[in-house]
């Protein structure tokens, strides 16, 4: 079997630490009370980069073929058009809380 | 036609139907990726629930998550993401040879997914005794929020879901640690610990948002 990669523990380890400082850091970043909607910017950001730390080289997509690639890539779109679509109701109903 | 593919050897765990164990696998791993799709749209309706709520109460989220407790939600994160490491390092195993490697750290991912079910275990009976149940059986006084029961409810169900696929997860480990020990695995097969793997990590990468968007609310 070729054609797989195989990381370097060391480079596992790289990852891993990268992983557990940016956990540091998106807690050490509520210390500072960050006006809003910053800190909301912020928190996501740090999770969307370490979630695509994990995606791209624990779950090895970076070399994996393009269409898994795709495949992820896809399911995120929908996700933005199910909060997008969804949004664009309940935002903007005159009457917006309702019983439940 | 003597030297056709009758006669050629074929590995034991090659399937009839794939022309060799490359394509076997990468079939296999492109079926996994069409199940994290389903996956993460799975736990998409609940961000949407959680987005949607978020957008109506945002004094509410403020209040009720300082009931939850930081220290053990970043320890919770630390856990699950050392879990991903020890995965990723048994298939690295697998893909060695090393199969004594590979039982090893599929134990340690699976004793650091019962760490992290056990704060959860913890974190769940801890608000259990406050009375913060989900929906109409919420009993707590603690919070000035007449929608206090909502941010519960969503609470439980995504750490809920979540601890589902966790256990499923160390089910899936057990599973993989009986086969390696009678043989199955090789660095010419070993693609159930790859796919796991992959549902391994991204059960840490919903955990990845669940805990800022719920315990790091300030």
């Amino acid at each position: 079997m070729s054609g797989h990669h195989i990381s370097s523990s060391k480079f596992l380890w790289a990852i891993g630490s990268a992983l557990f400082f940016l956990t540091f850091l998106t807690v050490a970043v509520t210390w500072y009370h960050i006006p809003s909607p910053w800190n909301v910017i912020v928190a996501i950001g740090i999770a969307s980069l370490k979630a695509m730390i994990v995606i791209s080289f624990f779950m090895n997509l970076w070399w994996d073929t393009k269409f898994n690639a795709m495949l992820f890539v896809t399911s995120i779109i929908f996700f933005g058009l199910l909060i997008g679509i969804t949004l664009l109701d309940t935002l903007f109903r005159t009457d917006p809380v309702p019983a439940f | 036609m003597s030297d056709t593919s009758a006669v050629k050897e074929r590995p034991k765990h090659l399937k009839h139907y794939f022309v060799d164990s490359d394509q076997q696998f990468e079939a296999s791993k492109m079926g996994m990726w069409v199940f994290l799709v389903t996956e993460i749209l799975f736990f998409g309706g609940l961000f949407a629930a959680y987005i949607v709520y978020r957008a109506w109460y945002p004094d509410l989220y403020l209040q009720a998550s300082t009931e939850l407790d930081t220290f053990w939600g970043t320890v919770n994160t630390a856990v699950l993401i050392g879990s991903s490491l020890t995965v990723a390092m048994a298939i690295r195993s697998a893909q060695l040879n090393q199969i004594k490697g590979l039982i090893i750290n599929l134990w340690i991912t699976i004793s650091l997914a019962c760490v992290f079910m056990m704060i959860k275990y913890f974190e769940y009976t801890h608000k259990f005794h406050k009375g913060i149940f989900p929906g109409e059986y919420y009993t707590y006084e603690g919070i000035a929020h007449e929608k206090a029961n909502i941010f519960f409810s969503i609470y439980y169900m995504m750490t809920g879901l979540h601890g589902v696929h966790v256990i499923i997860g160390i089910g899936l480990m057990l599973f993989l640690v009986y086969k390696a020990k009678k043989g199955a695995f090789s660095s010419e097969y070993y693609t159930p610990v790859e796919i796991t793997g992959l549902y391994w990590h991204l059960v840490d990468v919903i955990w990845i948002f669940l805990f800022p968007l719920l315990y790091l609310i300030d």
